[in-house]
């Protein structure tokens, strides 16, 4: 049984549909990509994923259990982590502070002790651990408004695996970088890779055929095809694109 | 015998101007049958009636005369927020569903299939750099090989525009002249003077190397 399942999404605003019926089904650590034109519904099929937007029709269902409907913080509590393409820091905070913020224990004891809490062992470790997997460990005190774009990028993430995750949704991870920065993060996520189930939209197309093991492109609110990159690759028409020059 | 996927019977739209004596100002007559899965190329001018067409097929433009037939049932009889169930327009990369809502719909009926059995793409945008096309074109076969119609409108600006409609299309409708006239297959279409002379020379030309000798 597959981790994520999504059956049917079906997403109306108004006289708009947005996604007409969306499945995917994404087994335990694997890393699937979402690419598709601007508009074509992927990043309302994240809202919906992550419990932003309750779909029309359609059920989503997590390890089995239908989370269809839930709130975004409860579907968060079953598991699911998200990052935005708008990055959601906390500007004076340290890069350590902004995870000690996300562990779910901290949050337990409730942000008043934000003080107290920061400087408590237990949840310093556990945000040092985070950072190093990140490659922040050496920037764990600097504010998160000082740092570089691409490390910004690298404590969202940080700030995402602080909830222990079992799902990694990512939106455009790669947007604004150079590449340089593109780089540093495919090599985070192939160290992530495995460890936990991916979910990423991404226009990078050549980051994305390096990375996932398979690909769901989307279109007219559908998935008009489905494959490895490997498999995606094989298309007469992708051959001719840009895209098939990462075969 | 199951009913045909899609029937225009004697469907006739006219639109006029001026109030007390009416003059059209545009009309387009289809009267056609496509009985099994297709995928069917649509062509003609700018302002020949394509949209128009599609309109009537998926039930958000009701004709002035005749009936419009999805997998048997009047579309235009249909509750709105049903319709989709029967066909689907796609705009580019949406889909608007706007219905001028004449009649309630407590006194329409409902959709008898769940998932539409026609879908029409108006003009979609095909980009060569980015490679869509191919998975767009693969999506076509896909919902054919389901057993619905595919009816895609390409307005052909570029040669690999006409590659597109000669590879994935079965036949074609051309919509000329306030008619909708049937093509069964890429090289009678090219033969077409309405097509030629809406394609210009060198389209033309192309084409023809497209439809190979005849």
């Amino acid at each position: 049984m597959a981790l994520i399942e999504a059956a049917g999404i079906h997403v109306r605003f108004g006289d708009r549909v947005v996604l007409e019926s969306i499945d995917l089904a994404v087994p335990e650590g694997e890393f699937h990509g979402l690419m598709g034109p601007n508009g074509a519904g992927k990043t309302t099929f994240f809202n919906v994923l992550t419990g932003r937007v309750k779909p029309s029709r359609g059920s989503i269902r997590l390890d089995g259990r239908d989370v269809t409907g839930l709130s975004s913080h409860r579907i968060a509590a079953h598991g699911v982590a998200r990052s935005f393409q708008i990055m959601t820091l906390f500007d004076e905070f340290s890069a350590r502070e902004n995870v000690t913020v996300g562990l779910p224990a901290f949050r337990a004891r409730g942000f008043d002790m934000r003080h107290a809490a920061a400087n408590d062992s237990g949840f310093a470790r556990s945000a040092m651990e985070i950072l190093a997997t990140v490659g922040l460990a050496d920037k764990a005190d600097i504010r998160a408004r000082d740092l570089s774009y691409g490390d910004r990028r690298a404590l969202e993430i940080a700030v995402a695996l602080a909830q222990g995750p079992r799902v990694l949704c990512l939106d455009e991870p790669t947007s604004g970088l150079g590449s340089d920065g593109v780089q540093r993060l495919a090599a985070l996520v192939g160290r992530l890779k495995g460890k936990l189930t991916i979910v990423a939209i991404e226009h990078d197309m050549e980051f994305l055929f390096a990375l996932a093991d398979r690909i769901s492109v989307i279109h007219w609110g559908q998935v008009v095809a489905r494959g490895t990159p490997h498999e995606l690759q094989q298309n007469e028409w992708v051959k001719r694109s840009n895209l098939g020059r990462f075969a | 015998m199951a009913a045909p996927l899609l029937a225009l019977d004697r469907v006739r739209k006219v639109y006029t101007r001026g109030r007390i004596v009416r003059r059209p100002t545009f009309t387009l007559e289809a009267d056609l049958v496509i009985d099994a899965p297709a995928i069917i190329g649509v062509v003609g001018p700018n302002g020949a009636g394509k949209t128009t067409l599609f309109e009537m097929m998926t039930g958000s433009n009701v004709p002035s005369a005749g009936h419009v037939y999805v997998a048997g049932t009047d579309i235009h009889r249909v509750k709105y927020r049903e319709r989709d169930r029967l066909a689907i327009h796609y705009h580019q990369s949406y889909q608007v569903r706007r219905f001028r809502k004449l009649v309630p719909s407590a006194f329409l009926q409902a959709s008898p299939t769940a998932a539409p059995m026609v879908h029409l793409f108006d003009e979609p945008q095909f980009n060569l750099q980015d490679g869509y096309i191919g998975f767009m074109l693969d999506f076509f076969r896909k919902l054919r090989a389901e057993g619905r119609l595919v009816v895609l409108c390409l307005h052909p600006t570029a040669s690999w525009h006409l590659e597109i409609l000669a590879e994935i299309s079965e036949q074609f409708l051309l919509v000329a002249d306030g008619g909708v006239t049937r093509q069964p297959d890429f090289r009678t279409l090219v033969k077409e003077p309405r097509f030629r002379n809406y394609l210009g020379p060198e389209m033309t030309r192309h084409a023809e190397s497209l439809a190979g000798p005849a």
